[in-house]
């Protein structure tokens, strides 16, 4: 499943999920936050913010909305879900 | 993984070469058994243990921070599976053996059928946790 990317419009092969996210996005808005920066708000290492980034893991709702609190957003322009219809 | 699989070879060699040279006969002495796996547990805990102390003293140096990287629902999810893996892995090489068994091998060869599968069980614990980390969860 191909996913376009939000800062470079590229096509992504990466993303295994059918959840996305505006991780990148917010960080540049948020005055380009580090990877690790967010890491230490959320309680998670800077690897698991690469893994969400490249849609390689889905989080746990706790730390989904923890990610909406830092970033002062709803839920949902963090993370969308989108439904796979080839299954 | 590499300590895992050193110590069970060269362990296994030495309790083997010992066999050889007829100080106990693991074919149907029980009891050495017994000894030997008891010795094997305490003697791999503590080099585990020293391994893992070499590490984080090279570690710090190598990075010069002292922080041990917290571990993260993440990373609980990958050592689960993983132990789910090596634990699939072990019941296998059990079931294996009361197989074996079954079939009319030697006593002795479940003692080896557990070894190997212990063997495994690990191999397959931390490949499992390279693949999860690097192709995701």
């Amino acid at each position: 499943m191909a996913r376009k990317s939000i800062i470079t419009g590229k096509e992504s092969e990466m993303s295994k999920s059918s959840i996305q996210n505006n991780i990148r996005k917010l960080r540049f808005l948020k005055g380009e936050m580090t990877q690790q920066e967010l890491a230490d708000l959320v309680q998670v290492s800077r690897q698991t913010i690469v893994a969400i980034e490249k849609g390689n893991y889905s989080p746990s709702l706790e730390l989904a909305f923890r990610f909406a609190h830092v970033f002062k957003t709803p839920l949902e322009e963090v993370f969308t879900y989108k439904a796979d219809n080839t299954k | 993984m590499l300590t895992g699989l050193l110590l069970t070879v060269i362990f296994g060699l030495l309790v083997y070469q010992r066999h050889q040279q007829g100080q106990f006969d693991l074919t149907e002495d029980f009891r050495a058994w017994g000894i030997v796996f008891l010795i094997f547990i305490g003697v791999s805990v503590v080099i585990r243990i020293i391994i893992q102390i070499i590490f984080h003293i090279i570690n710090a140096i190598a990075t010069r921070s002292e922080d041990v990287p917290r571990e993260d629902e993440r990373d609980k999810l990958i050592k689960l599976k993983a132990t789910r893996n090596s634990y699939y892995a072990f019941t296998s090489g059990f079931v294996l053996s009361v197989v074996g068994l079954a079939l009319g091998m030697p006593v002795h060869w479940i003692f080896i059928a557990f070894v190997a599968s212990g063997l495994i069980a690990e191999i397959l614990d931390n490949g499992s946790q390279i693949y999860y980390y690097r192709k995701g969860v």
